[in-house]
């Protein structure tokens, strides 16, 4: 009886022992397996239909594309040639396209063991631009030469040309050819882009194929080998790849779930190394107690406030029409943007550690030299970065000079301070605590001059639905590029863009002659005074991307930022950020401006 | 079972049919009246591409003609129609996934809520007002009185950060653990307390009176003829909770990411995801009807005094 009972109680023991120690820390450098969470079930991770960067995560362990990213050993981040032998200078041809040849590595094998083709790249880029897919990338071949005429369109959206095909071709079976509409800084980087990756024809003939592991046929360093549907994706080393040896991490699990205290749950309890979303009201505290092990990166987008161009932000007795109204409120909508305190933002409300902005190109992307960052040429002052003082010194001049251009318009109140004829406005945004936050922030300064802003919030895709159709008065918002080059800040403003949020060119300012454009000192004979939106900005962007002499176009896409900016239509407020948190154990990590994250040379030191 | 009974299930199923088919056409019509659409995202396709998308998923015909299809393709093939966000994959499939979490979570939680609720409600009224009735009565309330979120972050924090000792995340089987625990906790803690009262009102009943006076035990009195009697409101309250917790554990599914329906059905509506919103849906509206149905059934099994009329 008594050797009975002294059994259970040491069963016991070891039941309680054995449970304590699945939770623990890994300690050793030879553990090869990293759980990781970023994101909930991803919507796809098909190559060609994947717009998501939890989606292009996977997709960079999965699938071997003509380039890569990389970390160099000093930590600078660099696009090198991964299924193709080299990233080789492009020929220039007569009409100014821009010819490429690769020649594809040897021993590259799909995971099935068939060997990785020229025609399976071509394929993939073929299938990726197509109408058929319909790829929300899609128009990531926007460049290559072919592609404009696949999706060109008569009055009654039938397409014209329904056997275009893009200008890329496989010479023979490891011989790549493409051709570019014009030479541009950031090609390579595309080609390290998803949507550029190979895939099998006879694989995706099969419409779910990208859904089930046995399925999945990719060629990189890594293959699925299972996949719980919402709740986790193994990655496992790929042996047969050429660059196997350099891999160091054998297993990858990616978690899903999108749940931030969920994340930080299991970050905190160890189970998983990293994890890419933390509650926002933990971030201070966070911060303080993991000092080691929270990160913070730049990313290349911006957080701004929309102003709809059409709103009527004047007196109701102004007396302002056409032009002289439109320049007026872009004085004022410059002006009421002056009077927020965005380190007030960032310190208090956001917490991130994110920048404050005075620019709508982000930083993160360079100028024409690659090297100095393209928004900290803008604006037009020596004094500070952009086009307005974001510094904290600088608070109570922006204030003074808002004020004063305020009164310009408005009958103001000496007794209360306050303007009394500011037409009340509302601000959208949709459901979020931190966007809330900024909103009242917002609210809170304007009221204290006494400007009314009402805060409506919306669901999601409602919210979506609502600024696009230009169904409001100011909105939150936020871009982020898809590629390192200001243009993709600057060609969705166009008045035919699907993100032109502001509404420029459409409505009543579809008409309104305020603008002018002057290229003839860069050699171009466009010279347009008082034109529309339409003449102006919407052939300045189409200008920039047929032009082939980089440092020309750079000063075109300055101009056109320029031109952006003197709407006031764009209030910056900050310059976003990749938060993550990562087990100080893990080395070897690294993650792009596009916020794609790498395991595969991953190790666990202590 | 008379023709009577068979007449009222009949005629119950015939209800159970039309309430969901009135729930089919209500949540069709208005999810596509919500504005925003399955293909709106942040960055904007282009117009050719969101008309592409629609012919694809046949959302460019007429809203009739798309009802009809859809009615159509479920009742003849029990086809739910592909999910417009996980490209590739069919609702009725994610949705399975799902359920699989969902029921083996609700059934396990729903089995021990049920024993452990019975026992000490039980326990409770046999011992009324004395020291383990007070107990028992202090953390029942204390249970019934906490919503979900707050008991599942308290078991988080203590057994999966401090302790260390279980996951948290629901991928694996330990992972199901507290979740499991979180969602019995209320219904366990509501059923004690109504084992409690009801018993409570059997034991005042004229026949166990008749009982006690012929000797015969506690136990015997409580388990041998207290018992059935006294569970009658407790299955009331049984079968919608199962259906509930099998359903309804969207904040438990959240708290500890569990790969369960919950989650799918508010991602589904955020998403514009119409074909999941419409499957998710339709599957938990039949869940609940057929919850409720069981029960009814089952009261007449129970208390052979309730007829159907």
């Amino acid at each position: 009886m008594k050797t009975k009972k002294i059994a259970a109680i040491v069963l016991a023991l070891a039941m309680v022992i054995g449970l304590a120690a699945c939770g623990a820390k890994t300690t050793t450098s030879d553990v090869k397996s990293i759980s990781v969470c970023l994101a909930s079930e991803p919507d796809t991770i098909d190559p060609a239909l994947n717009s998501a960067v939890d989606g292009a995560t996977l997709l960079a362990h999965l699938f071997s594309g003509l380039a890569k990213w990389s970390q160099t050993a000093d930590g600078k981040l660099e696009i090198v040639p991964d299924a193709a032998e080299a990233l080789t200078e492009g020929v220039q041809n007569a009409d100014g396209t821009v010819t490429y040849t690769y020649k594809l590595r040897d021993g590259l094998k799909w995971s099935d063991g068939k060997d990785v083709t020229a025609g399976d790249f071509v394929f993939a880029w073929q299938r990726a631009a197509s109408t058929d897919l319909a790829a929300d990338y899609g128009y990531m071949f926007e460049i290559v030469d072919g592609y404009s005429e696949i999706w060109e369109t008569d009055d009654n959206d039938n397409y014209v040309n329904p056997d275009a095909k893009l200008n890329a071709k496989a010479v023979d079976n490891k011989t790549i050819e493409v051709t570019i509409e014009n030479a541009v800084s950031y090609w390579d980087e595309l080609l390290a882009f998803p949507v550029y990756f190979p895939v099998r024809e006879d694989v995706v003939a099969n419409e779910g194929w990208a859904t089930d592991p046995s399925t999945y046929v990719c060629n990189g360093l890594y293959t699925m080998k299972s996949w719980d549907h919402s709740s986790l994706i193994t990655l496992e080393k790929n042996a047969n790849h050429p660059d196997a040896d350099e891999v160091t991490m054998d297993t990858i699990k990616f978690y899903l779930s999108d749940d931030a205290n969920n994340q930080l749950s299991n970050f905190k309890n160890g189970e998983w190394a990293l994890i890419d979303d933390v509650p926002t009201n933990e971030i201070a505290s966070l911060k303080k107690d993991y000092p080691d092990e929270f990160f913070n990166v730049g990313q290349i987008g911006t957080y701004y406030v929309c102003w709809n161009v059409n709103e009527n932000i004047l007196p109701a007795d102004s007396g302002l029409t056409g032009v002289e109204a439109e320049n007026a409120k872009a004085e004022i909508r410059k002006a009421v943007s002056l009077l927020l305190d965005r380190n007030y933002i960032i310190d208090e409300i956001a917490q991130g550690g994110q920048l404050p902005a005075s620019s709508f190109v982000a930083m993160g992307l360079t100028d024409a030299d690659g090297a100095t960052e393209f928004y900290k040429n803008t604006g037009f002052s020596d004094k500070f970065v952009g086009y307005f003082d974001t510094s904290a010194d600088a608070l109570s001049a922006n204030f003074d000079s808002a004020m004063a251009t305020l009164k310009k318009y408005y009958k103001f109140d000496e007794a209360s301070g306050k303007f009394t004829n500011f037409p009340a406005m509302t601000y959208l945004y949709n459901t979020n605590e931190s966007h809330k936050a900024i909103g009242e922030y917002i609210q809170s300064a304007l009221a204290g001059v006494g400007i009314n802003m009402a805060m409506e919030n919306q669901e999601w895709a409602t919210f979506l639905n609502t600024r696009k159709s230009g169904d409001y008065s100011i909105a939150r918002n936020g871009w982020l590029a898809d590629y390192n080059d200001p243009i993709s800040f600057l060609d969705m403003w166009i008045s035919g863009s699907g993100n032109n949020d502001i509404q420029y060119g459409r409505g009543a300012h579809q008409n309104v002659k305020a603008y002018s454009l002057d290229l003839t000192g860069l050699g171009y004979d466009i010279k347009v005074e008082n034109g529309t939106w339409a003449e102006t900005y919407d052939v300045l962007i189409s200008t920039i991307k047929s032009c082939t002499d980089k440092d020309v176009r750079y000063k075109m896409m300055h101009i056109a930022e320029d031109m952006l900016m003197s709407t006031g239509c764009i209030t910056p407020i900050y310059y976003y950020t990749d938060l993550y948190m990562i087990d100080s154990s893990v080395k070897g990590f690294f993650s792009n401006p596009l916020g794609y994250k790498y395991f595969m040379y991953c190790t666990y030191e202590k | 079972m008379n023709t009577k009974t068979l007449l009222y299930i009949g005629k119950r199923v015939l209800l159970a049919i039309f309430t969901v088919w009135v729930v089919i056409t209500v949540t069709f019509f208005v999810m596509h009246a919500v504005p925003g659409g399955p293909f709106v995202g942040e960055k904007a396709t282009t117009p050719a591409v969101q008309a592409a998308m629609e012919a694809k998923y046949g959302l460019d015909k007429p809203i009739m003609e798309q009802y009809g299809t859809y009615l159509k393709d479920i009742v003849t093939k029990f086809d739910f129609g592909p999910s417009l966000k996980q490209r590739g994959r069919q609702v009725i499939d994610i949705i399975f996934d799902g359920m699989k979490t969902s029921l083996k979570l609700g059934l396990i939680a729903a089995a021990l809520s049920a024993i452990f609720g019975i026992v000490l409600g039980a326990i409770a009224a046999l011992r009324r007002n004395k020291l383990v009735d007070r107990i028992i009565m202090v953390i029942t309330t204390a249970f019934v009185s906490m919503p979900s979120f707050i008991m599942g972050s308290l078991l988080l924090a203590l057994f999966a950060i401090k302790l260390r000792a279980l996951p948290a995340n629901g991928s694996t089987p330990e992972g199901l653990i507290l979740p499991i625990i979180t969602l019995a906790l209320y219904p366990m803690a509501y059923i004690t307390r109504l084992t409690r009262s009801s018993m409570l009102d059997v034991l005042g009943q004229d026949y166990i009176r008749t009982a006690r006076a012929k000797g015969v035990s506690g136990p015997r009195i409580i388990f041998g003829h207290a018992m059935k009697n006294s569970l009658i409101p407790v299955l009331t309250y049984f079968g919608p909770m199962l259906a509930y917790i099998v359903t309804g554990s969207l904040v438990v599914e959240q708290i500890f990411a569990v790969p369960g329906i919950g989650r799918l059905f508010v991602s589904s509506i955020t998403n514009r995801d119409y074909p999941m919103i419409m499957g998710t849906t339709i599957i938990l509206a039949a869940l609940i009807v057929i919850m409720n149905l069981v029960t009814d059934i089952l009261y007449k099994v129970v208390d052979p005094r309730i007829t159907f009329e």
